[in-house]
């Protein structure tokens, strides 16, 4: 029997470690295994015994890059379990926030980590030489995101601004004022930005994925909607553990998550943009048709037009919201804390993040759960690897890794969240 | 940032790295001991990751002078001096990032770009001891006072370069 064994011992531009082994045998893929070592961080752990209020502090350090996703799902929580309600302004400064984060996310993944896989260059800074202005737009672009999460959440990095009820601080008319016209400049170099990345050459491929994102009445979804997949789910964030199962796997430290009836299914870009297109505004779907894109893209290669239309979107999101933006009259509502449970589901840069949190009559937190995106797509990108490899087993392996290591970077993973990243062996005999 | 865009004295101190994870907390100490201390035209930047953001920070100055941790090699809390001034540091020197960007990332990106400043000092600090959570070693937090003094000492010859490629523009 031929046994090839492609490895990948430490994956580049992700966020965090792991590793990708390739097993081949007699001519196809027989395993594709995404290794994740990066060793458990056990916050669900120490948030037990923690008072309710210390909660988006602590969430926050889960991740660098996406710490309002864990804030937000975190206080959404909290106020479900003590029977809080915001609306308003504050909910609109709630999703301003999140405008910010995933400019900035985004940004950063499609520019200076996804970018050089398409033309050809071991990284940003080699591209750099070559593609200048794309490379300085895209740095424009982050640093717009991070001024927006720094004037709304108090820093760029691990926000100290949020709070269940509301924020510690509201911006002033004048700050936000500010804020526009960067965002204004930010929104053109998003727009030049999707015209860039929808010339790449992408490779041909396509997977019937089950799509799972959030789907609000009205809105593109951040903070709020039900879970819904392309395959018919329809239900409340309550209702997670009925229809999807967190496993361990003997090759990650991570969880992997499944639909118990199914399998695999894919959160992110591509889930959202599938199931949320006709909740996009007109400019923004016109400029996925100019792209190349329909309404639903199987094409996880494509993902980085998605993120760059999302970046377009939430430049015009957050214009509005700023436009229309009253001072209201509180920081933040009251907040008293009772038993119950509560549960919290919004749309992180790279998917749902789903929380739960059981309290006390005191709001202590006696118990936690927190599924991370990456955790969620982890079948469904080993999944792609065997598919994406299976269709290059006669070409050479410094070509297959190339490409699985791309494949990878589809996800723009986030393995510190998810251990909860990348070396690659194929195995080939 | 104090000083005018084109002020000749412009120069940058970045304190890099994590008080939270050992003698990775050396760029933050120093911080602390140059507190009130740096002269007019010199400006103090902590950043305990995403160093992307370096670029921005250094924008329209002449000259930065960089504080970081290096990777344990046998002495922690020895000094070492790099003046860049090909666009690289030395691939000898592994300083220490927990992220794929670190100080070399963003020094080598900043002049593909054309927007690193005409003279960058990094003072790279030996660690021994870098775990999530740990005090700085004995031996490193020893070397803050003399870090401390050497960078104000380059700040010094910095500006005073600056002002002289000035007079003689």
């Amino acid at each position: 029997m031929a046994t090839k064994t492609i490895r990948v011992d430490y994956l580049a531009r992700v966020e965090g470690e792991g590793a990708l082994d390739l097993t081949i045998r007699d001519g196809r893929v027989a395993s594709a295994q995404l290794r994740i070592f990066e060793p458990p961080r056990f916050f669900e752990a120490f948030l037990r015994g923690r008072a309710y209020a210390e909660t988006p502090d602590i969430v926050a350090r889960i991740c660098g890059i996406c710490p309002i996703a864990y804030q937000m799902s975190a206080v959404h929580a909290i106020e479900q379990a003590f029977g809080v309600e915001v609306g308003g302004q504050l909910r609109a400064l709630r999703r301003l926030i999140y405008c910010g984060e995933w400019i900035e996310s985004h940004a950063l993944h499609v520019v200076m980590l996804h970018a050089p896989d398409f033309l050809g260059f071991p990284d940003a800074i080699q591209m750099a030489r070559a593609h200048g202005d794309a490379v300085r737009n895209g740095l424009a672009l982050k640093k717009a995101g991070n001024e927006l999460m720094r004037l709304l959440g108090g820093r760029e990095v691990h926000p100290v601004n949020v709070k269940p009820g509301g924020f510690h601080r509201l911006p002033t008319r004048a700050e936000l004022t500010a804020a526009a016209e960067s965002l204004r400049r930010a929104h053109d170099l998003a727009v030049d930005l999707v015209r860039w990345v929808a010339a790449f050459p992408f490779p041909d491929y396509q997977y019937d994925y089950e799509f799972v994102a959030l789907r609000h009445p009205d809105e593109y979804p951040f903070n709020e909607g039900r879970i819904v997949s392309s395959r018919g789910i329809d239900i409340d964030i309550a209702a997670f553990d009925d229809e999807f199962e967190e496993r361990h796997v003997a090759h990650s430290t991570a969880l992997h998550a499944a639909v118990k009836r199914r399998g695999a299914y894919l959160v992110g870009p591509l889930a959202r943009y599938a199931l949320n297109f006709d909740r996009l505004p007109p400019s923004v779907r016109e400029l996925a048709r100019a792209a190349g894109l329909g309404p639903l893209c199987r094409n996880p290669f494509q993902s980085i037009v998605v993120r760059a239309l999302e970046m377009v979107y939430a430049c015009e999101e957050a214009l509005r919201l700023i436009a229309d933006y009253e001072p209201p009259d509180a920081a933040a509502l009251p907040v008293e804390p009772r038993a119950g449970v509560g549960f919290g589901c919004t749309e992180a840069p790279r998917g749902i993040c789903w929380h739960r949190y059981e309290f006390d009559a005191e709001g202590t937190i006696r118990t936690a759960r927190i599924v991370p995106p990456t955790s969620q797509n982890q079948p469904s990108i080993e999944a792609d690897l065997a598919a994406v490899a299976g269709t290059m087993l006669d070409k050479p392996d410094d070509v297959i890794r190339d490409r699985c290591e791309q494949t990878i970077r589809n996800y723009d993973p986030c393995i510190s969240c998810s251990a909860h990243f990348l070396k690659l062996s194929v195995d080939r005999r | 940032m104090s000083g005018e865009q084109g002020d000749p004295r412009r120069v940058l101190v970045a304190c890099l790295g994590n008080p939270d994870r050992g003698d990775d907390g050396i760029g933050a100490a120093v911080a602390r001991a140059l507190g009130g201390r740096l002269p007019d035209g010199a400006a103090l930047v902590v950043r305990r990751g995403g160093l992307l953001g370096l670029l921005d920070d250094w924008a329209g100055c002449d000259a930065v002078v960089c504080v970081d941790a290096a990777a344990p090699g046998g002495a922690p809390g020895a000094l070492r001096r790099i003046d860049v001034v090909a666009g690289t540091l030395p691939a000898d020197m592994a300083l220490t990032s927990g992220h794929a960007f670190g100080l070399a990332e963003a020094v080598a990106l900043a002049h593909a770009l054309g927007l690193a400043p005409a003279a960058i000092v990094v003072y790279a600090v030996e660690g021994a001891y870098f775990a999530e959570g740990a005090a700085m070693t004995a031996e490193v937090a020893a070397a803050v006072p003399e870090v401390a003094r050497r960078v104000l000492a380059e700040v010094r010859r910095l500006q005073r370069s600056a002002a002289a490629l000035s007079a003689e523009a």
